[in-house]
């Protein structure tokens, strides 16, 4: 099963090896993890998307709440949360294939940042599913680079 | 007043009184400033042996207790002891000198990343970066150590930040405030009233009691509501000291090496009350199967240890202490007179079919000559192998205490963790217990033991043999024996004499009695070897 966990920290230095260092210790899977500050420039905010049976999932919830740097743990359903991820992809291009690509980020709603005369860098903010899913239809064009900022979730409410 | 300064300031005002530790120019400041307070400082011969002393000061004071290293290989020696308090959960301040702020991160001489490579080990850590922050961190650090479930924390303090001055006016804060840290001691009330109920339903219940039993100081309430309901007890190796042995409600140790009446008790039981241990392999090898058998009901201070080894089971989340008073207090009447009936019965029934040599002394008869002989409240330290092993299962408890390292298993704990033991109270009556590996591992504080005249007991179990890896050899290798001989070395009559120590031996069981009399009435320390065959074995 997948485990999302919203985890608020204090911002200082150290805490983000904590984490990753109880994880890599413990053999849990990190499938994902963003940080970045939050409205407080004191605390920062996790997203740490995690696999695992439901055992693991529990105790991760539980060891993440040990770490006094950490504030609060919170673990969001995937129905009532929303999930998004972002992802710069730069894909090759030719005139044959240049429209359909073209049609496939609008049929998306993924963004044309650049154009070169060989390649097209796109942005895609969506589920970390449809993210995959966009990067399986670009296989075929012939995918030069991607990066992914990792999966952000918060509870809807 | 500068960094140091106040760093002493602060354990005073702490009320410590004694620390254990070994200086070096990163800790120069601290040591500079020590002898204008009140604390003694007690100077061991290497820095694990700091870690160690201030473990065995703890168990015994039940609070904080200091050791202080300098950096780099002073603080990396440092790293066994950390990990064994943390295993342990046992309230350590460990301050460690650094290099000068402004080379950390250029490798310098003996820089090295202690926080880091302290992570996994300690409860909680700090780089001091201010001599300001001294207070509030020294502060913070004696609540974290003994809130919630203890164990260590390390300070690690460059010497710029212990010689710059306060720009403030010292203040000890009276109160900490950890927002991310507010540990549940108070058990759940519908928790407990499911806990009480399902206690009310049990015809067969029993309690496991861990470590964690005597680190909350919750033996007495256990002990009251065992009587009071009549529910028998059995421990975990760290949990010895919960009930004397002699109490009509103890079954003895469970576990590997416990006794096979205790571990039958567990199996038969209807409910087994699980509480403050951790139920690592040594003592169910296979919780999978006990959780199939029995429910479980799982009280602890720390909500990770719910369901990390032990499954589905009843969990409650809190102080030993005030969970066990409820409990007592509770509307539970239990009938349990033919299920006490039943384990009496199977405990006399078990027969000790393990033989040992005629010519040497038995180790078991060993234990339990000599703890029948000491003192009501004395402090028994064992070592690690088949000392302690011996140690766990003969060990005759009356008022006292057992130390031990159950989570680590830290060969070379029992002599430094017996003088931290002994100087917290030195009316105290402490016998160290150790094999002659593990006391070859912490010799050195015998100098320790000299300077300072700290009268502990040294017995040795001799065997000339890593003993408990040789028997394990023995079982699983096929008496393939490989790097376990410890030959005839040292002469230990010698090393006595060579720190000032009596020293006592025993080779034949004639001369047990007589030689643990004048062992133990000796006023001062003293070392006594009884040799023992080394094909002895604990199983």
């Amino acid at each position: 099963m997948k485990g999302i966990f919203s985890v608020l920290v204090e911002n200082k230095d150290g805490v983000l090896s904590q984490i990753s260092g109880l994880f890599a210790r413990r053999g849990y899977n990190i499938d994902s993890l963003a940080v970045g500050e939050t409205e407080q420039h004191d605390m920062s905010s996790m997203t740490i998307v995690s696999t695992g049976d439901q055992r693991t999932i529990d105790q991760i919830e539980k060891q993440l709440n040990k770490k006094l740097d950490i504030i609060k743990v919170r673990r969001l359903e995937e129905n009532a949360a929303v999930i998004r991820e972002t992802m710069l992809i730069r894909v090759a291009y030719n005139t044959t294939n240049r429209s359909s690509i073209i049609e496939i980020c609008s049929v998306m709603g993924a963004k044309i940042l650049s154009m070169t005369q060989k390649c097209l860098l796109i942005e895609l903010t969506e589920s970390p599913e449809q993210v995959d899913n966009f990067v399986e239809m670009m296989r075929v064009y012939g995918i030069q680079e991607i990066q992914k900022t990792g999966a952000i979730a918060m509870a809807k409410k | 007043m500068n960094g140091a300064e106040a760093l002493v300031k602060c354990l005073e005002i702490e009320g410590i009184s004694k620390i254990f530790g070994y200086p070096g120019v990163a800790i120069a400041p601290f040591y500079d400033a020590l002898p204008d307070s009140t604390i003694e400082h007690v100077l061991v011969r290497q820095e694990q042996a700091a870690g160690h002393a201030a473990s065995g000061y703890a168990r015994i004071s039940r609070k904080p207790a200091v050791c202080v290293t300098s950096s780099g290989p002073g603080a990396t020696n440092l790293i066994t002891a950390l990990a064994t308090a943390y295993a342990d959960s046992i309230p350590v301040i460990a301050i460690t000198g650094q290099v000068e702020s402004h080379l950390l991160g250029k490798d310098v001489f003996q820089e090295v990343d202690m926080r880091g490579m302290t992570e996994s080990i300690v409860k909680y850590s700090y780089l001091v970066k201010s001599a300001d922050d001294i207070p509030r961190i020294v502060k913070e650090a004696f609540y974290v150590a003994q809130a919630g479930r203890k164990g260590p924390v390390l300070i690690d303090i460059p010497a710029d930040v212990q010689k710059a001055e306060l720009t403030k006016k010292f203040v000890y804060p009276e109160k900490v405030s950890i927002r991310s840290y507010k540990p549940n001691t108070k058990g759940n009330t519908q928790q407990m009233a499911k806990v009480v109920k399902a206690i009310k339903k049990a015809k067969k219940p029993l309690i496991c009691a861990g470590g964690g039993v005597i680190l909350a100081d919750a033996e007495k309430e256990i002990t009251a509501f065992c009587e009071k309901n009549g529910v028998p007890l059995v421990n975990t190796m760290m949990g010895i000291g919960v009930m004397p042995k002699e109490h009509p409600l103890y079954f003895g140790m469970l576990g590997n090496n416990g006794k096979p009446y205790a571990n039958r008790a567990v199996a038969m039981s209807d409910l087994l009350i699980v509480v403050g241990a951790r139920i690592a392999d040594r003592a169910v090898p296979k919780p999978e199967n006990l959780e199939q058998q029995v429910s479980i009901i799982h009280i602890d201070i720390d909500t990770a240890e719910i369901g990390k080894n032990l499954g589905p089971t009843l969990p409650l989340v809190g102080d030993a202490k005030k969970i066990f008073r409820e409990l007592t207090e509770a509307d539970i009447h239990l009938d349990t007179a033919a299920w006490i009936q039943k384990l009496e019965d199977i405990k006399h029934g078990t027969v000790d079919h393990r033989v040992f040599s005629n010519d040497l002394i038995n180790p078991m008869t060993l234990v339990q000559t000599l703890s029948e002989k000491m003192d009501e409240d004395a402090i028994y330290v064992a070592d690690v192998g088949q000392n302690q092993l011996w140690s766990a299962d003969n060990y005759v408890m009356k008022k006292g205490r057992f130390l031990t390292t159950g989570g680590m298993g830290t060969m070379g704990y029992s002599i430094p963790a017996a003088i931290g033991a002994k100087m917290c109270s030195p009316d105290t009556q402490v016998v160290c217990v150790c094999g002659d590996g593990s006391f070859q591992m912490s010799m050195n504080e015998l100098a320790t033991i000299a300077v300072n005249r700290i009268p502990v007991k040294i017995l040795v179990v001799k065997n000339t043999v890593l003993g408990l890896v040789r028997e394990h050899q023995n079982k699983v290798y096929d008496g393939r024996y490989s790097g376990t001989d410890l030959y005839e070395y040292p002469h230990f009559e010698s090393i006595a004499a060579a720190y000032d120590m009596k020293y006592f031996h025993a080779s034949e069981m004639s001369e047990l009695d007589q030689t643990i009399d004048s062992f133990l009435s000796d006023p001062g320390a003293a070392i006594m070897v009884c040799d023992v065959d080394r094909d002895s074995m604990v199983i």
